[in-house]
This record gives C-alpha cells, sequence and structure tokens, in this order.
C-alpha cells in the first residue's frame, strides 16, 4: 500500500543579489600626502618653586597697610555726598520700622530633643573599674581624648591608666574600640588637646608629671615629659592648659597642681623636655584680703583643684582651690613667694591679685565666658553654681544645681546665656539664663544614678556635640537641641545686663 | 583705619555699627571697623553686590542695582553702590 519515494529538491534562486551586482562598481580614494617632521625639546634650565598658604591675619594687615598712605582717591567726597541723604533715609525708615518683628527664618531642622549619638568605653579601662576624669575634643571638632584615672582615691597608687581617642567622624566608628589607646604609668587627672594641632594632647598626671602625646607618632606617643625634679610638681596635677606665648603661633602649657603650684613650661620639641618659664607659688598667708574673714593665716600652701585661663585678658587667669578659695591671679605679678620649696630653682612669685568670696566646699571648676569679658562661673562640691563678674567679690547669682557635688562648669560655645554643669548625680544640668525660672532648661542623663558624671566638654567647632564622661568609664556624646544651641538676637544686650549688676 | 569727617552724619544715626568704603574692586579706602573684619566685609560684600547687580540686569537690561539691604538675625547691612565706590552701613535697627 504504502511505498518510499523520493522527491527531488526544489530550489529558488535569489533574484535581489543579481540585481544588485549588476548596478555595483568599485570606487577608492585617498587623501593627499602628509607632510611629517619629527623634532625634539629639551629644557636647558629648571627652578623648583613652592607655596604654602599663611595664616590670616599677617595677610590682611598687610592689604590695609598699603591703603593708609595713599591719598584720597578722587570722586571720594562726591560719591559720600551724593549717597549719603538716601543711605541716612533708611537707617531711620529701619530704626521705626515694625516690619520684621517676631520674623525668624529656619534655615535648619529644629531638633527639639537632645540625643544620644554614640556611648564610647574603653573594655580594660572598665574591667579596672577606671573612671572618666578628663575629657577634650581636639582643635579639628573630630576626636575626643578621654584621661581615665579615679577621682575617689586619695592614697598613691600605682595604678596603669590610659588616654584612648576616638574620631567621630570616621565611618569604621567602634563605640568599644578606640582608635588610640596610650598607656600611661599613672592615672591621668588632667587633659587638654592642642588649640592648633591636631595630634598634640597635653596631661596631667596624679604623680605630678606633665606630659604632651603626640597622636601622630606611631611607636612612642610621649612627645616630652616633664620628669619628677624638684622644680616641677610632685603632687597631682588638676589642670592643664595650652596658653598662647608672646610669639604668635607658639604655644606653652600651664600647669597647677594641689600643692599649690602653677607653673608655666615650654617644650622643647626636638629634646623632649619641658623648660620651666615661670614659677607662682600661692600661699595661704598671700592670699589677698577679701570681705569675708579668714583668720588662718598659715605658712601652708593652697591646694589647687582647678584653674581657668580667661580668653579675653591674656595676662589673668582664674585658681580655684580646696579650701574654696577663688583668686583671681596675674601672670605678670611681680611679687616674691613668702617661701621657697626645697630645690626649686627659679624665682616663685605670689600672682594672687584679687580674691572672691570663698566657697564651702572645693571649687572643682571655673570657666570664664567666651562672651563677655568679665564673667565667669565656679563650680563646687556645694551644688551651687556661682556666676561671678571679675570686678566684684560677691557673685551676681547662685544657683542650686543639684544636691550633690558638682565637677565641672563650661558654658556653651554658641549661645551667651547658656552654661552646663555635670553633677554627681550622673544628669548633666543645663541652665538657660533668660529665663525667668531657676530651672534647669534641659537635664541630660543616661545610666544609673550612682555613677557620677565627672567632666563635660563643648565641641567648639560642632557645636550641637557635648562629651560626657562619667564614673562608670564611659562616654556619652549627646546631640543638642535647637534651642541649647542658637543664639537669639538679644541675647549678648542681656549678658550685658546681668554683668552690670552689683551684686549685693 | 581712621575715622573720616564725612562719615559722622550716618555714623550718628541711631544703631550704627559700622561703616565701610570700598572701592569698584572690593579694597576698602575707609572704614570705622577693625582691620580684619573691614577687610572681611569689603571682599564679601562685593561679590554679593556683582552678583546682585548681575541678577537685576539680566532681568531686565534697561534696569540697574541701586540700593541693597541684607537683613540677619542679629543686624542689617546696607549697601549703596556706584561706579567707583560702594559704601557699606551696617546697622543694629533692634539697639
Amino acid at each position: 500500500m504504502f511505498a518510499d519515494e523520493a522527491l527531488d529538491t526544489v530550489s529558488v534562486q535569489s533574484l535581489w543579489r543579481k540585481s544588485h551586482e549588476a548596478a555595483q562598481e568599485s570606487k577608492g580614494c585617498q587623501t593627499q600626502m602628509f607632510h611629517s617632521a619629527e623634532s625634539e625639546v629639551q629644557v636647558i634650565s629648571t627652578t623648583i618653586s613652592s607655596t604654602q598658604t599663611e595664616l590670616q591675619e599677617q595677610a590682611t594687615e598687610q592689604l590695609i597697610q598699603q591703603n593708609r598712605d595713599e591719598p584720597e582717591p578722587p570722586g571720594l567726597k562726591d560719591f559720600l555726598q551724593q549717597v549719603e541723604d538716601m543711605v541716612i533715609r533708611e537707617l531711620v525708615k529701619n530704626v521705626r520700622s515694625h516690619a520684621f518683628d517676631g520674623f525668624q527664618a529656619s534655615w535648619e531642622d529644629h531638633s527639639q530633643r537632645v540625643l544620644l549619638i554614640h556611648s564610647l568605653q574603653h573594655p580594660s579601662a572598665k574591667e579596672k573599674g577606671l573612671h572618666v576624669t578628663s575629657v577634650s575634643w581636639s582643635c579639628t571638632g573630630s576626636v575626643i581624648a578621654c584621661a581615665y584615672g579615679r577621682i575617689d582615691n586619695g592614697d598613691w597608687s600605682n595604678e596603669k591608666s590610659c588616654v584612648c581617642t576616638w574620631n567621630l567622624d570616621r565611618r569604621g566608628l567602634h563605640p568599644s574600640q578606640a582608635d588610640l589607646v596610650i598607656d600611661v604609668p599613672t592615672a591621668v587627672t588632667a587633659l587638654c588637646c592642642h588649640p592648633c594641632q591636631p595630634s598634640l594632647i597635653a596631661g596631667g598626671l596624679y604623680s605630678g608629671e606633665v606630659v604632651i602625646w603626640d597622636t601622630s607618632r606611631t611607636q612612642d606617643s610621649v612627645v616630652a615629659q616633664t620628669g619628677l625634679s624638684a622644680d616641677s610638681h610632685r603632687d597631682p596635677v588638676y589642670q592643664v592648659s595650652w596658653v598662647p606665648l608672646q610669639k604668635k603661633g607658639e604655644f606653652g602649657v600651664l600647669s597647677a597642681c594641689s600643692g599649690g603650684r602653677v607653673l608655666l613650661w615650654t617644650v622643647v620639641f626636638e629634646q623632649g623636655s619641658f623648660v620651666q618659664k615661670a614659677a607662682y607659688a600661692v600661699l595661704q598667708q598671700q592670699v589677698p584680703h577679701s570681705s569675708s574673714s579668714f583668720k588662718a593665716r598659715s605658712n601652708s600652701t593652697v591646694g589647687i583643684t582647678s584653674m581657668a585661663l580667661s580668653p579675653w585678658d591674656s595676662d589673668t587667669f582664674l585658681v580655684g582651690s580646696e579650701g574654696g578659695l577663688l583668686l583671681r591671679c596675674s601672670f605678670s605679678s611681680q611679687k616674691l613667694a613668702a617661701t621657697a620649696f626645697e630645690g626649686q630653682n627659679a624665682t616663685l612669685r605670689a600672682p594672687a591679685v584679687f580674691s572672691f568670696r570663698p566657697r564651702s566646699g572645693p571649687v572643682h571648676s571655673i570657666h570664664c565666658s567666651p562672651f563677655h569679658r568679665n564673667l565667669f562661673v565656679s563650680g563646687s562640691t556645694d551644688g551651687l553654681v556661682h556666676l561671678h563678674s571679675l570686678l566684684q567679690a560677691s557673685p551676681l547669682l547662685s544657683l542650686r544645681v543639684s544636691d550633690s557635688y558638682i565637677f565641672q562648669v563650661q558654658w556653651s560655645p554658641t549661645r551667651p546665656l547658656v552654661f552646663a554643669a555635670a553633677t554627681g548625680k550622673g544628669e548633666v544640668q543645663m541652665f538657660d539664663l533668660s529665663h525667668r525660672s531657676l530651672r534647669a532648661a534641659a537635664t541630660i542623663e543616661q545610666g544609673a544614678a550612682d555613677q557620677a558624671a565627672t567632666c563635660l566638654a563643648f565641641n567648639c567647632q560642632k557645636p550641637h556635640l557635648l562629651a560626657v564622661g562619667k564614673t562608670d568609664g564611659t562616654v556619652n556624646i549627646w546631640q543638642l537641641s535647637a534651642d541649647l544651641m542658637e543664639q537669639s538676637p538679644r541675647e549678648i544686650s542681656q549678658l550685658e545686663k546681668i554683668a552690670n549688676q552689683v551684686a549685693e | 583705619m581712621t575715622e573720616f569727617s564725612l562719615l559722622s552724619p550716618i555714623q550718628g544715626q541711631k544703631g550704627v555699627q559700622g561703616i565701610i568704603v570700598a572701592n569698584s574692586e572690593g579694597i576698602p579706602i575707609k572704614s570705622t571697623l577693625d582691620n580684619s573684619s573691614t577687610v572681611q566685609y569689603a571682599g564679601l560684600i562685593h561679590q554679593l553686590v556683582m552678583k546682585a547687580r548681575s541678577t537685576i540686569r539680566d532681568i531686565d537690561p534697561q534696569n540697574d542695582l541701586t540700593f541693597m539691604r541684607v537683613r540677619s538675625k542679629k543686624n542689617e547691612i546696607m549697601i549703596a553702590p556706584d561706579k567707583d565706590f560702594f559704601l557699606i552701613v551696617i546697622q543694629n535697627p533692634s539697639d
């Protein structure tokens, strides 16, 4: 039925290709001949030159100088006469206008709350139960340096401690792992970062030594160290500060210890040593008479627990003592100290010029206002913060901050009327003097109430940050709310009014 | 910089904090403020005035800048421009 068939293939020829091939032609073209030549060049003489920016102030001064000597440019008088009327009209209108009363442009997000951003800890310090004794921000505002030690230890101890730094702007920030840990043989009682060079940190130790560390060095961070000589401190150094010296750009270190001496050192970086430039001793009998009675006139020294430099007057510094004395001192005082310390080479001077009304407990902290040349705050163990004027012995204002000790007070770098106080209950109370009430504008606390807040530092480059160190070894970084940071227009005049009050 | 007697009627107005006269390149000629502030104000405001002037003229080439007032939180800056000079007055109106 079915059989295989084999069929021929059928194919269809392409017509398209043939038609195209019939119409094709070949053509060629070529550019004209290139003319080329070779040549070589070599520099005969070379020079090297480099440039660097200078500090801002020098440049502007030169610019003004060259204009002073030139004669008045022609047309200046005519110009001024021409615009005078219009400008005066506008000035007068502006003073009378109410157009902008209560108007405020909001440029930034107004954060209403204070937030905890980081909680930094060093595990080995926490294991040993060390307290944070001092925090300091670097001059760039990104690095926080923390010193560990003890605040409750009255005895000599051989306990090693450390200084840790964290860079908050780094992406890989580990709250439990410090970027840099510097081991220190004894407890560190004071810390201060250099105001221009971000890598230098000065510290005061429990043994009385003053050390400078350079965090950019990989090997041994210690750049300079005062030895334990007769010239240097022999008691815990409670405050170190960088002081601008006569020559611009140079800084010396001022250290104050509980042995009653304040020493000014200059650093010789190449030799890694300190040179003592000036020495001051505060003695009981040389404290200037104040209005209140102070019967004890002994030969003993006054243990210094806090010191502050005035940013307005390079000659003044303030000193607070263990007995509650608050003194205004002068660098240029020529009065000699009544007793000499044994082995002291440099002449000791008595710096105290004026004494304020004494407090009833050790003065743990003094800070001069960055907005007014005469104001400063002092905090002591009686739980009160006193606002003083440099011109009067009695305080202008006395605020009860807490029921426990106050370890540190500091003015806010952006708001003239705000200051913060670190208390023994672990809270940081921020007060705003523009508020009528005497209660705190903000209370910042975290953690258990039995851990005291021992130190705090505002960040001058980034004013929304506040670092607080506590006795449990943690350093908390807080972001402040907008109303604690932004200056309102009338604050400086309010501050002036407060400063001009006469204390009763 | 020393005070200039022609500036005194303006200086005497209420709330005036400072007066600067600068030339058309932004270099201060006379001023009642300290050196560093003067140079800073003159340089920055010169740039601002040039920008404002070019803005006005771009919108309408027949128009030109006659006066500028910049109001900030703390004070108000008034600028009177001219071909060869400009006058800057800083006033705190709430004083």
